[in-house]
């Protein structure tokens, strides 16, 4: 092989390597930090919308499923209390045909934690009269290379979402709130 | 009983056993990254499987850093051995993963997966290249020069990607285990042009 042959062959590999790695999303697609600590916020912030609209024509974005969002469910999780100490799990969920809160609505979760994995730390909680669902975990640990939580609903009434986000390791919450849309 | 006999085979020049120091030294450099992975938080209560792919992958960084010495040092038949250790650690390592999870593995491994995992695909398959280069080399139309090259540019890749993947990569060699990375990075990595030079000039004196 001659030695320009050769050059351009590995700079090409070298170039394609690159542009595969620039192309990904550091916690792969759709993963952003939800991450919090400090004080939890109780109050319930207004859903972003036009104003001047009537309340009936109000619309909130769907939430997506992203990948991964699946990774390790198992569906029915237990209804629970909780799942230790030291680390919460909380989001609002929503319509997003007129943005209503929902209460009552099961929400399931799921993370690694210091007690097991993904498949072992797994729960049901509702959501409470005002659209908020809130479970206390042990903090998530990073057995598959960083801390993550997956939060799912699955029940039929909405369109299924199965969510995957990350968090830091000194974070004492994540707050992934859930908009709704109906099946249909 | 207490006859002496002499070796069946004669040692190498410059081998291992004679240096009982260097010995100890590179026991040392394999075991900082194992101890350091194997006592992290992220395995309390952790699974066989994912303690043995902590470990496999632990070892791995100290050795891929080190091959390219091996090789400069005319230390082939070590070099090559380790070589193909290296890739069962590898493949150990992800296997495990798959047995832990597989959606898991999967995910990581797909084009929705996160950089670190991208990366480790990456290194994977440049030493699985590497690997194969190495024990066809007698039966590849290749120069040496051009097989040297291939080589060493695959090297350098397994390095560079291998040891990124552990720098992204949350749990086991975080915190202390950053700078310890960060320094097998810069051994392998100046390893292998050293080597490459070494081997060369070795070459063209025999010649």
């Amino acid at each position: 092989m001659r030695p320009w042959m050769l050059g351009l062959l590995l700079a090409l590999v070298t170039a394609g390597i690159a542009v595969a790695l620039l192309d990904s999303e550091v916690s792969g697609i759709g993963a952003v930090n939800v991450g919090e600590s400090g004080p939890e916020r109780t109050a319930t912030p207004e859903p972003p919308q036009d104003e001047g609209e009537q309340r009936a024509e109000r619309r909130c974005q769907a939430t997506e499923s992203n990948p991964g969002g699946t990774n390790n469910y198992i569906p029915a999780a237990p209804e629970r209390e909780s799942l230790g100490s030291g680390f919460v799990i909380t989001g609002l969920v929503r319509t997003a045909d007129g943005c209503r809160l929902l209460e009552g609505l099961r929400v399931q979760v799921w993370l690694a934690t210091e007690t097991g994995g993904e498949q072992d730390n797994r729960a049901s909680v509702r959501t409470d009269a005002e659209g908020r669902y809130r479970i206390e975990t042990d903090p998530t640990i990073p057995q598959f290379g960083e801390p993550n939580i997956h939060v799912g609903y699955d029940d039929g009434d909405f369109g299924e979402v199965f969510i995957r986000r990350v968090v830091d390791l000194d974070d004492e919450r994540a707050v992934v709130d859930l908009t709704l849309a109906r099946r249909g | 009983m207490a006859e002496r006999r002499a070796p069946a085979v004669a040692p190498h020049a410059g081998g291992g056993a004679r240096r009982p120091l260097a010995a100890v030294l590179v026991a040392a450099l394999v075991a900082v990254p194992v101890v350091l992975a194997l006592t992290d938080r992220h395995l309390a209560g952790a699974s066989a499987a994912l303690v043995l792919s902590t470990a496999t992958a632990a070892v791995a960084v100290s050795v891929i850093a080190l091959q390219p010495l091996l090789a400069g040092t005319g230390r082939v038949r070590r070099h090559r051995l380790l070589g193909a250790t290296v890739l069962v650690l590898v493949l150990v390592h992800v296997g495990a993963l798959f047995a832990e999870s597989p959606s898991d593995a999967l995910f990581a491994m797909s084009l929705d997966g996160p950089t670190r995992a991208r990366m480790a695909l990456f290194a994977t398959i440049a030493l699985i290249a590497a690997v194969a280069l190495g024990a066809l080399k007698e039966r590849l139309p290749l120069a040496t020069s051009t097989w040297r090259i291939l080589h060493a540019y695959l090297a350098a890749i397994v390095i560079a990607l291998g040891i990124g993947h552990a720098l992204l990569t949350d749990g086991a060699l975080d915190g202390t285990g950053t700078p310890v990375l960060l320094a097998f990075a810069a051994i392998g990595l100046l390893g292998v042009p050293a080597a490459h030079l070494a081997r060369t000039r070795r070459t063209r004196r025999r010649g």
